[in-house]
């Protein structure tokens, strides 16, 4: 198969902005699940709210477009009744980590296996540029017009607290690295949690100092810094520049998992 | 094989742009039927994937298709298939 077939191309094209990095994401993650060779009867996809939340609508399987933040509870239902389907959740950082933080967490406990693909642009993209837990100090949002004055949530080190099995982050810009990791997260048992580091335009860049397109691709390209670098900066005592964050594998391991595929 | 831009889905985010090695992707000038400035393509015959796709049976680099959020970048089949004059500078 060829990711085209597991495209509803009769949705096309989407309603994301241009320059929105949501559609990057959908062909990193359709390109990793035709790499597992996974049919599409066998496969759904399930999201919550957001503009990252609608990606399922131009997938041609079966899929959930649940409620705000509760695409993981659907999820665990669907796993627990029907443990032989393969599970993907596509959600963003308002979605996962504040109205649905509570069932991120659980679902991690419990290692339910899925893989979670989240869309963190930083921001209440659908809703006209709120801002969410993940939303940066200093960052410009229309509910912190001064600057935010609030510490943002890690999402991978709190997946990797609550005890998923896979956990990585990378950026839209990174495309073959982001699949490469998806296609480990679906052939991981237990929950796998893929960050994806990615681009809003119209809601965040332009409030930010970044008015193109390219300007924020290059704010991801130039603040991702691989994990061994990150690790290798701070043995030496190195200091790490402000803004930077991980990319890469951030953790496997092998808890008892929840709804594995017999 | 040949590259092309599906102008309907194509909304001239210019990412394909930023990452293509071989430039072949230009920052176009003219609004399309539907307003927007897609880019143009320079000498797209240059492209790893239109010169080996057919010598190795598989998807060579395939960046600009992966990062374009719009699904607009695909590459169709020459038929005849025409013999270019390929210059690639590295
Ligand atoms: C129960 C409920 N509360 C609030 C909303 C309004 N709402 C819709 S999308 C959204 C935030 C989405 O943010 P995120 O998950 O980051 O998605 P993005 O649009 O950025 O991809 C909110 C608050 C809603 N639809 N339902
Ligand atoms: S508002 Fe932001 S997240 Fe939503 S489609 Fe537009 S660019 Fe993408
Ligand atoms: S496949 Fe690679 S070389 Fe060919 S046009 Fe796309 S980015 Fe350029
Ligand atoms: S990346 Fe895709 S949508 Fe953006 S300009 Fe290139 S072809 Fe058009
Ligand atoms: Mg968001």
């Amino acid at each position: 198969m060829s990711t085209t077939e597991w495209r509803r191309e009769d949705r096309l094209p989407h309603i994301y902005c241009s320059g929105c990095g949501n559609g990057t994401v959908i062909n990193c993650t359709l390109a990793a699940v035709d790499e597992m060779g996974w049919k599409r009867e066998e496969t759904v996809f399930l999201s919550g709210i957001g503009c990252s939340s609608r990606a399922p609508g131009y997938i041609n399987t079966d899929s959930l477009h649940t409620t705000h933040g509760r695409a993981l509870a659907f999820a665990t239902g669907v796993k627990l009744a029907r443990p032989d389907l393969h599970v993907v959740v596509f959600t963003g950082d308002g979605d996962l980590a504040a109205i649905g933080g509570n069932h991120f967490i659980h679902a991690c406990r419990r290692n339910l296996d899925v893989t979670v693909v989240c869309m963190n642009n930083q921001i209440y993209g659908m809703t006209g540029g709120q801002g969410s837990p993940t939303t940066p100090p200093g960052a410009i949002s229309t509910t912190t017009p001064y600057g935010s004055s609030e510490p943002a949530f890690d999402l991978t080190e709190l997946a990797i607290a609550a005890g998923a099995n896979y956990v990585a982050r990378w950026t839209s810009y990174h495309v073959k690295e982001l699949t490469k990791a998806i296609v480990e997260g679906l052939q991981t048992p237990g929950l796998a949690f893929i960050e994806v580091r990615t681009q809003c335009p119209t809601n965040y860049g332009r409030s930010n100092k970044m008015r193109e397109v390219s300007d924020m691709i290059e704010y991801l390209r130039s603040h991702a810094m691989l994990v061994p670098k990150y690790n290798r900066l701070i043995a030496e005592g190195k200091p790490i520049p402000e803004g930077t964050f991980t990319v890469g594998e951030l953790i496997r391991r092998n808890r008892p998992a929840m709804g594995v595929r017999p | 094989m040949k590259l092309v831009i599906d102008e309907i889905r194509c909304k001239g985010c210019n990412l394909c742009v930023l990452v293509c090695p071989y430039r072949i992707f230009q920052e176009g000038t003219e609004l399309n039927d539907r307003g927007i400035v897609t880019p143009v393509l320079d000498r797209p015959e240059r492209c790893t994937n239109c010169r080996l796709q057919p010598l190795y049976g598989r998807l060579l680099c395939g960046v600009c298709q992966m990062i374009c959020p719009d699904q607009a970048i695909t590459w169709v089949d020459e038929r005849p298939f025409e013999p270019h004059k390929v210059e690639v500078e590295f």
